[in-house]
């Protein structure tokens, strides 16, 4: 549909800008203010339950514009696929980032090693799309697909570090295994993180999609999921105390409820009628 | 273990499960949302779906029996075996439904007689579709593809679990997310749909091979540097 | 035979049983939200002119909500059993009396809130094919969706609770090796997936082949042509997805139930003979620590259920072979036009 703007945006990434919003809203730009804004929070594991959830929405809101932007083309197997991809790339690149974190160690509050995660995915992102991409190995023939693989597996990476570390409390290797995976906790990360990055574009298909809209499902996804983590978070016990965990729930709950509203409103009053009941138009 | 041991131990049974799992979804026979009206021939629902739930059986029984057995073949193999029960009793069911429920004989839409049974298949086809149900010779194609996909799976938890040192769940949740990836871009490869080693679509199995040994590769490296990184090893 | 090995047999058949319920009510589910493979036909439907009452509940796919819904419920019950074991040391079971009912229950709300949004959301994006939202549809659905959900949410998660507590139940031991390795949710969100992948691989074939076109012709798969011409009326009036779920309840549900309680079946059985013929079983009442399970029963354990599986899978073999052989026969060549 944007068939102009590709060249420029190809460019843009290539060079990895911090900054440039000129058209706010525009993919790139979504995708380098949600980028900045997660890798931020990530980067500090120490910060309140709240914060690091903010993080994750964008994080996730990220990864769904990717999600869309790469299946709007027809992938052939559904649009889940590619967020699972992206879902699992993130676990692995989480558990890279959580080690790297326990070398590097942190400088104050800030934990550089968690980056480690986040470019090596964007590495493995970046070759799998070229391997699906190539027209002399898988040839998918999609736009940006190598961009968009490699930008899921940022965003899975961020989203889910951003996972463990609310219910760990912290990026210690250890922590994380011990509370985050092996408790079993992972399961609901996983899957409701890819939820909240393939279901807004599965859930709004169709020749009238429309991107504000089907953002509205991902943040609302993420709230749900704060929600759940924030239920976790009270038997899991964090170093902010019982407040942490109660705090994520009413946020959760509110980002669910605005955004929630908003959604079903919007289908509403944009679809071709709204009707309390009505037989079906028959064909002349 | 030595860390470099440890390496090479993990990256091969990491590709050699993103092998099996590209491999194990070339293999099994998968319609789609045509094959959910019997408009193409094959199970009715997408690779990856398919693939990972028969993987994830196995997952289940190789975890339970690497609480006993310290083989990695016995831990292998059966996982290779769960994945095969299921996907048999799944295609079992489907061509029961199909027969029963909707009166359709299985025939192949891609060969006019069956590789296996030599069993001719036109005549049995409606006319404007690409087949229908589940015949013997993907019924067999899909029994290996899910030994070989389950195998795969089995085999990388059990490489997570004792050469990497992850505890239980990490593995599982590792070996699953290693596994996905490859089913996918696997799943690429075919376009969604496929019935089998019969189908003119498996000729494209090395250019999977090739993506998948890459991206098994990397995932081996990173998994063996979590564990290396972490203190695991 | 001691107490303890009887009653793992008996937990086996209870999962079994609880499997059968639990597929039987997935596919049923996703009969009454229209979802998975046959929902392209509900999608395609306003496409081609035909405006439906049917319930688009696009949730990406079964395998993935159902891992969802199994995920939710177990991580709340999870929740809620490390909070109150503490509280009834010596009867466990009681605190999961609540819990699980609890979690299930969290599961179906958000069973519920994803339903909507991808109602709305899809029926939204087909302004130009003139599709409306019925909110009578819209909300007269919920609840089935979410009683159909709930029940196989709850069959799961006890099936997740029994197997990861399966050497406490039999053995009455707390940590016994016996228990699997995986925690509750992570078992939940690997059951969730499975009974997906069988629902849509087999339920789904009674819904989109035969229900979704029942004035088309029986007897033959469905022609390229008439995708997206879905039947749209009921015996009475306009079908909408309730209709459906009514009809797909006399086979294919009972079907794909059968698919996934033999699954479960097979493969716990095959596991248990195969510790019976290897010797493991009378060994494992002396075994308290995980260490300790690792002997040469323990292989030939593993040997036997490899043995009693690869069995088992070359009589499902024949059984299609005979099964295709019997169908060529009786129906013949395809004889219409």
């Amino acid at each position: 549909m944007t068939v102009t703007p590709a060249v420029e945006e190809e460019v843009v990434v290539a060079a990895k800008p911090k900054k440039g919003f000129t058209f706010p809203g525009d993919e790139t730009n979504l995708g380098i203010i949600a980028g900045v804004i997660a890798t931020i929070i990530v980067l500090i594991p120490g910060l309140p339950a709240v914060i690091k959830a903010v993080g994750m929405i964008f994080a996730f809101l990220w990864g769904m514009d990717s999600v869309r932007k790469t299946s709007k083309y027809g992938l052939g197997t559904g649009v889940p696929s590619i967020g699972v991809l992206a879902t699992g790339y993130g676990i692995i690149g989480a558990l890279v980032g959580a080690a790297c974190a326990h070398v590097v160690g942190s400088i104050g509050p800030v934990a550089p090693g968690v980056l480690g995660g986040v470019v090596l995915m964007a590495i493995v992102g970046y070759l799998s799309g070229v391997f699906s991409n190539h027209e002399k190995i898988i040839g998918m023939k999609i736009p940006k697909l190598e961009r968009g693989m490699m930008e899921l597996g940022m965003a899975g990476t961020i989203g889910i570090l951003l996972e463990f570390s609310i219910v760990a409390g912290s990026l210690d290797f250890g922590l994380v295994v011990e509370k985050a995976i092996s408790s079993g906790l992972v399961a609901i990360m996983f899957i409701l993180g890819g939820m909240s990055m393939f279901h807004p574009y599965n859930a709004c298909l169709g020749p009238d999609e429309r991107r504000e809209r089907t953002m509205m499902v991902s943040v609302e996804i993420s709230g749900l999921l704060s929600v759940i983590l924030g239920i976790a978070l009270l038997v899991m016990g964090s170093p902010w105390g019982i407040g942490d965990g109660i705090s994520l729930i009413i946020f959760g709950a509110l980002v669910w409820l605005v955004f929630y509203r908003r959604f079903i409103q919007a289908c509403m009053k944009e679809c071709y009628a709204t009707v309390g009941t009505g037989l079906i138009k028959t064909l002349g | 273990m030595e860390p470099i041991t440890a390496l090479l131990v993990v990256v091969i049974c990491v590709i050699l499960g993103g092998e099996f799992a590209s491999i194990g979804v070339h293999l099994i026979p998968v319609g789609g949302a045509p094959a959910a009206m019997g408009t193409a021939t094959g199970i009715a629902t997408g690779t990856i779906q398919l693939m990972l739930g028969a993987a994830v059986v196995g997952l289940f029984t190789a975890s339970s029996v690497a609480t006993f057995t310290n083989s990695i073949l016995l831990v292998s193999l059966s996982g290779a075996v769960g994945a095969m029960m299921m996907m048999g009793v799944v295609m079992l069911m489907a061509n029961i439904i199909y027969a029963f429920g909707a009166g359709v004989v299985p025939v192949s839409g891609r060969v006019a007689v069956d590789p296996i049974t030599r069993e001719s298949q036109t005549e049995y086809k409606t006319p404007q579709t690409d087949g229908h149900g589940v015949p013997n010779v993907s019924y067999i194609s899909g029994m290996v593809g899910a030994l070989i996909g389950g195998a795969g799976g089995a085999l990388m938890y059990f490489a997570l679990l004792n050469y990497a040192n992850f505890p239980a769940g990490v593995a599982g949740i590792a070996a699953i997310s290693i596994f996905v990836a490859n089913a996918i871009i696997a799943a690429y490869n075919i376009g969604g749909t496929i019935e089998g080693f019969h189908d003119p679509k498996f000729k494209r199995i090395h250019k999977a091979i090739f993506s998948s040994f890459f991206v098994s590769l990397f995932c081996g490296v990173l998994v063996w540097l979590t564990a290396n990184l972490g203190g695991l090893l | 035979m001691p107490i303890e090995v009887v009653l793992l047999f008996a937990w086996m058949l209870v999962i079994a049983f609880l499997a059968f319920i639990a597929c039987t009510f997935e596919d049923l589910e996703s009969d009454t939200g229209s979802q998975s493979n046959p929902n392209s036909q509900v999608q395609l439907a306003a496409q081609v002119g035909q405006v439906n009452r049917f319930f688009n509940k696009a949730i990406s796919g079964e395998p993935l909500s159902n891992a969802m819904y199994s995920a939710t419920a177990g991580t709340v019950a999870w929740v809620l059993l490390q909070k109150f074991e503490p509280l009834v040391p010596d009867a466990k079971w009681k605190v999961a009396i609540l819990a699980i009912p609890l979690g299930v229950l969290a599961a179906a709300m958000v069973h519920v809130i994803f339903a909507t949004t991808a109602h709305c959301g899809r029926t939204a994006a087909q302004k130009r094919f003139e599709q409306p939202i019925y909110l009578d549809v819209l909300y007269g659905h919920l609840l089935p969706i979410a009683t159909h959900g709930f029940m196989t949410t709850f069959c799961i998660t006890s099936i997740a609770y029994i197997q990861s507590n399966i050497g406490y139940l039999a053995f009455g031991l707390e940590n016994h090796p016996l228990n699997h390795p995986f925690a509750l949710p992570l078992l939940c969100f690997i059951w969730g997936i499975t009974v997906g992948s069988i629902g849509s691989s087999t339920g789904d074939i009674h819904y989109g082949t035969e229900r979704e076109f029942q004035d088309r012709p029986f007897g033959e798969g469905k022609r390229v042509v008439y995708h997206g011409k879905i039947t749209r009326y009921a015996d009475c009036g306009i079908r909408t997805q309730r209709d459906i779920v009514g009809f797909c309840a006399k086979f294919g549900g009972p079907c794909t139930g059968l698919t996934f309680g033999l699954i479960i079946l097979f493969e716990n059985y095959r596991t248990l003979v195969g510790m019976r013929l290897g010797g493991f079983l009378s060994a494992l009442p002396a075994i308290t620590r995980p260490e300790e399970m690792f002997i040469l029963a323990g292989d030939l354990a593993a040997i036997w259920g490899i043995v009693v599986g690869l069995l088992i899978g070359i009589a499902l073999t024949a059984g299609n072979m005979v099964l295709v052989k019997w169908l060529r026969k009786r129906y013949g060549p395809f004889v219409g036009v």
